[in-house]
C-alpha cells in the first residue's frame, strides 16, 4: 500500500521533474481563471462604483441581490449555466458546454459578486471628499473615477486576490461546465477530484501543493494590502 | 485561575480521548456490509432492485459505494470496504494474486457498445469488428470521449485500442475523467463517439441524442466479478457478511433475479455464475 | 478692482428630507471680492457653498455664471470650471505633497512647465521641506497649506472656503490669512463660511448672515450673536 509519505515524495518528484501533464493542468487552471477575472473586473468595478456613488432606484435591491449571489454555492452557478448552455438549453446553439469558454463563464459568474461586493466596500472606504476634491480641482468624471480607484487600490487589490483565490480553487462549476477533459478543461481542482477517485494520490497531492502555495501567496499579499488600506481623515 | 483552566482543559482532553478510543474500540456494526462497486451497476438500478431482497433474506444491510473500478479495488486493498463487485478481469486477477482479495467469483456479464451521433460521421455502423470501428473513428478524426478515469470501462477501451491498428490522438480524443453517465452527456454535447456499458446506456438513452452505432462483438463482452477482501490482511472487515453477499449473488435465487432485471423491456445483465462454484461455496460456508 | 458680477443666484432652494435648509437664496458675487457667510452651525452655509461649487444640486432656483445657461448640467460644468471648493478638513490624495499639488495642474502643460509651477507653489506656501512627505501624514495646518497651494495652482475665479481656520492654531491661522490675502490679490473672489471671522477681518469686504434659509446683510466685522432671537428682522438682500 502506498503510504502518505511515499505519495508526497512522488508528488514532489512530479512537480520538480517538470511533468508535462501536471504542468499543463496547472497552466489551464491559471489561463482560465486569468481570463475570467480579466473579463469580470471592468463590469464589477463599474457596478461597485455605481453602488457607491449613484443613487438610482433599485440600488438597495441590487446590493441585496449581489450579497445573495455571494453565498450561492458554486455547484448552483454551475447547474444554472449548464442548463443554459446544454444542447437542450436556450444557448445550446453556441456549443459551449464542456469547453474552456464555459469554464470561463462559470468563473466570471462566481467572481463577479465577490469583486462587486468587496469593490463596493473598498470604494465606500474612500472618503467622498476624494471624488469631490478631484472634481473641484478640475478633473473630469473619468479622471475623478480613476483617482477614486487609485485611492481604493489596496482594497480593490484585496478584492481581486480574494476573487481569484476562489475561482482557481473551485471544483463544482469547473467540473460541471468543463467536463474535466484532459488537455482541454482539466484544471487543478477537477484533476485532484479525479485522481482521488482513481485512488492515485501522488498527482492529487502535487496539485494540492500548488494550490496551497498559491493560497499562501494570495493570503500573504492580501494581508499586506489590507494592512495598508487606511482612510486617514 | 490557572489551575482551574488547566483542570478544565485536561477534562476536555480526557473526555475527547475516551470518546475517540470508544469509537475505535467499537467495531463497524456486524449487520452492515460495505460494498464497493462500479458506477455501472449502481447507475443502472440493478443494486437498488436486488439488495433489498438480499437484506430481507439475510438480515444484512448493504452500504453501496459506487466509484470507478480503480478506486473500488483501492478501497478493497486498503480495507475500507468488505467486498468489491467490479468488471476488469485482468486487474481483478491481479488483486487476488497479490493477496488483497480471497477469490474472484463470476457473477454476470453485460456488454459494451459504441454510441455516437445520429449521422455517424465515421461510418462505423457497417464495421465488421470493434477494432475496425475504432480505426474508422481514428481515420476520420471523429471526436471520441474516453472515460479516462481508470474505471473498468476505461480499461476495456484501452484494451480495445491496443487491439486496433490506430492510436488515440490529442486532436480528436478527449479524456473526460468522469463517470459513465457524465461521459454520455459530454459525448452528446460534443457530437462525439464513446464506449459505454449497455446498462448505463439503457438508463440514459431516452435523454440522449446519441444512438447505438456499434454492438455485438465478442471483444465487447464485459464480465463482472465479486471478491471478498482478504480477512487475513484486514481482520476488522465484515468477512462473514461479505461471504453471505457473494453466496447470495451466485445462488440460483440471486442469479434468477439478475436475469429478470429489466430497464423497460431490455435485459441488462446475463447471469453467469458457475453452478459448480456455488456448490463448492455452499459446502464451505 | 473690477466691479463686474461673476455669479448671480436667484431663488435657490434646497431641502434635505423635510428640512428646508435653503429657502430663498439671492446673491450676487462681485469679481475680486471677499464675502463672509455667517450663521450658526447647521444654518446651511456648507450646503450653499457646495451648490455654488457645483458639487450639490439645488432643488430650485437660478444660478447664472454670466453666460445665461439654465440646464443644471451646463451650470454645474461652468461652476466646476470656475470655482474651487475647499473642504473644512481638506482631503489629501494618497501620495506625496508633490503628487497632491501636481493634481491641480491642467493637463496641457509640458513637463518643464509643471515642474516650474509646482516649485513656485511650494515656495509660495512654504511646502518645500515636506515636498516628499506622504500627504496623509500631514498636520492640519500643513494640509490647509497644501490645499491653498492647490488653489493657487488651479487659479479658479471663485474660491469657496468652508471654515478655513476652524481647527487651526494661531500660527497656522496667521499663515492661512497671509495666503488667502495673496490669493485675493490675484483677483480671485472668495466666499468664506465662518461663524468666527474676526481673525480674517482684514480680508472681508462684505458680510452676509444665513438665517432661516435666507441671506441677510449685516455689518462687517461685527461679532454675530449666535441666538437667532437677537437678530434684526430678516431683510432680503438684492443686488
Amino acid at each position: 500500500m502506498e503510504s502518505l509519505s511515499e505519495s508526497t515524495v512522488n508528488a514532489l518528484a512530479l512537480l520538480f521533474s517538470g511533468n508535462a501533464e501536471l504542468w499543463e493542468i496547472i497552466g489551464i487552471s491559471f489561463r482560465v481563471s486569468f481570463i475570467a477575472i480579466t473579463v469580470a473586473v471592468p463590469p464589477a468595478l463599474m457596478t461597485a462604483f455605481a453602488l457607491t456613488y449613484l443613487h438610482f432606484p433599485g440600488r438597495r435591491l441590487l446590493i441585496s441581490i449581489n450579497s445573495t449571489l455571494l453565498s450561492v454555492p458554486a455547484v448552483v452557478v454551475g447547474l444554472t449555466l449548464y442548463i443554459l448552455l446544454s444542447r437542450q438549453g436556450p444557448l445550446g446553439e453556441w456549443k459551449l458546454l464542456f469547453t474552456q469558454t464555459a469554464m470561463v463563464l462559470g468563473q466570471i459568474a462566481l467572481s463577479f459578486p465577490i469583486l462587486a461586493a468587496m469593490g463596493h466596500a473598498a470604494l465606500q472606504g474612500v472618503d467622498r471628499r476624494a471624488w469631490e476634491t478631484a472634481r473641484t480641482l478640475g478633473a473630469g468624471p473619468l479622471r475623478a473615477f480613476s483617482t477614486v480607484i487609485r485611492e481604493a487600490r489596496f482594497g480593490l487589490m484585496a478584492a481581486l486576490l480574494a476573487a481569484f483565490g476562489r475561482i482557481i480553487a473551485e471544483v463544482g462549476a469547473s467540473m460541471m461546465l468543463g467536463g474535466n477533459i484532459l488537455h482541454y478543461t482539466r484544471n487543478i481542482p477537477t484533476a485532484i477530484a479525479l485522481e482521488t477517485s482513481k485512488g492515485e494520490f501522488s498527482q492529487g497531492i502535487a496539485l494540492g501543493i500548488v494550490l496551497l502555495v498559491l493560497a499562501f501567496t494570495l493570503n500573504a499579499l492580501l494581508q499586506n494590502f489590507q494592512g495598508r488600506g487606511h482612510p486617514v481623515s | 485561575m490557572k489551575i482551574k483552566r488547566f483542570c478544565l482543559i485536561s477534562l476536555i482532553l480526557s473526555v475527547s480521548f475516551i470518546a475517540i478510543s470508544g469509537v475505535h474500540a467499537e467495531e463497524y456494526p456486524k449487520n452492515i456490509i460495505r460494498l464497493a462497486t462500479t458506477t455501472s451497476t449502481d447507475n443502472s438500478g440493478l443494486l437498488a432492485a436486488l439488495l433489498p431482497k438480499f437484506t430481507e433474506a439475510s438480515g444484512y444491510e448493504v452500504h453501496v459505494i459506487a466509484v470507478g473500478t480503480g478506486k473500488a479495488l483501492r478501497m478493497g486493498r486498503d480495507g475500507d470496504v468488505d467486498v468489491v463487485l467490479v468488471h476488469a478481469r485482468a486487474t481483478e486477477d491481479k488483486f487476488v494474486a497479490e493477496g488483497y482479495g480471497e477469490k474472484r467469483y463470476g457473477v454476470m456479464y453485460n456488454d459494451f457498445i459504441i454510441v455516437g451521433p445520429k449521422d455517424d460521421p465515421a461510418g462505423i455502423r457497417s464495421a465488421k469488428a470493434v477494432t475496425q470501428a475504432l480505426d474508422l473513428i481514428a481515420q476520420t478524426q471523429s471526436l471520441f470521449v474516453s472515460r479516462g478515469d481508470d474505471s473498468g470501462t476505461h480499461k476495456k477501451e484501452q484494451y480495445l485500442w491496443n487491439k486496433s491498428e490506430t492510436r488515440p490522438s490529442k486532436t480528436w480524443y478527449r479524456e473526460a475523467g468522469q463517470g459513465m453517465g457524465k461521459v454520455l452527456q459530454i459525448a452528446a454535447e460534443l457530437d462525439a463517439y464513446t464506449l459505454t456499458d449497455r446498462g448505463t446506456w439503457l438508463a440514459y438513452h431516452n435523454k440522449s441524442p446519441l444512438e447505438i452505432r456499434f454492438e455485438s462483438d465478442p471483444l465487447l463482452y464485459n464480465p463482472y466479478g465479486i471478491i471478498a477482501v482478504n480477512p487475513v490482511r484486514h481482520p476488522d472487515t465484515n468477512h462473514d457478511g461479505a461471504m453471505a453477499l457473494i453466496k447470495w449473488f451466485i445462488s440460483p435465487d440471486g442469479q434468477t433475479m439478475i436475469g429478470e432485471f429489466r430497464i423497460g423491456k431490455d435485459q441488462l445483465f446475463t447471469p453467469s455464475a458457475d453452478a459448480g462454484e456455488f456448490a463448492a461455496f455452499s459446502k464451505a460456508y | 478692482m473690477k466691479d463686474d458680477i461673476l455669479l448671480t443666484v436667484r431663488s435657490v432652494k434646497k431641502r434635505f428630507g423635510r428640512r428646508e435648509v435653503l429657502r430663498e437664496i439671492e446673491l450676487d458675487l462681485k469679481s475680486g471680492h471677499c464675502l463672509q457667510l455667517g450663521g450658526p452651525n447647521g444654518a446651511g452655509k456648507t450646503t450653499l457653498l457646495r451648490i455654488l461649487s457645483g458639487l450639490e444640486r439645488p432643488d430650485q432656483g437660478l444660478i447664472d455664471c454670466g453666460d445665461g445657461r439654465i440646464a443644471w448640467k451646463r451650470i454645474r460644468r461652468r461652476l466646476l470650471e470656475q470655482t474651487l471648493y475647499l473642504h473644512q478638513q481638506p482631503y489629501m490624495f494618497d501620495g506625496t505633497v508633490r503628487y497632491n499639488l501636481a493634481y491641480a495642474l491642467p493637463n496641457r502643460l509640458s513637463a518643464n512647465e509643471r515642474e516650474e509651477r509646482i516649485k513656485q507653489a511650494m515656495d509660495w506656501a512654504g511646502l518645500e521641506p515636506i515636498r516628499n512627505t506622504s500627504a496623509k501624514e500631514l498636520s492640519g495646518g500643513e494640509r490647509q497649506r497644501v490645499s491653498l497651494a492647490r488653489a493657487w495652482l488651479r487659479q479658479p475665479r471663485m474660491l469657496m472656503l468652508d471654515e478655513p481656520t476652524a481647527n487651526l492654531d494661531r500660527e497656522s491661522r496667521r499663515r492661512t490669512l497671509n495666503l488667502l490675502t495673496s490669493l485675493k490679490e490675484t483677483g480671485m473672489s472668495l466666499v468664506l463660511a465662518s461663524h468666527d471671522p474676526l481673525h480674517l477681518s482684514t480680508l472681508i469686504d462684505r458680510c452676509l448672515l444665513l438665517h432661516e434659509g435666507r441671506l441677510v446683510e449685516t455689518e462687517p466685522f461685527k461679532i454675530m450673536p449666535l441666538s437667532p432671537s437677537h437678530l434684526p428682522s430678516p431683510m432680503r438682500f438684492t443686488a
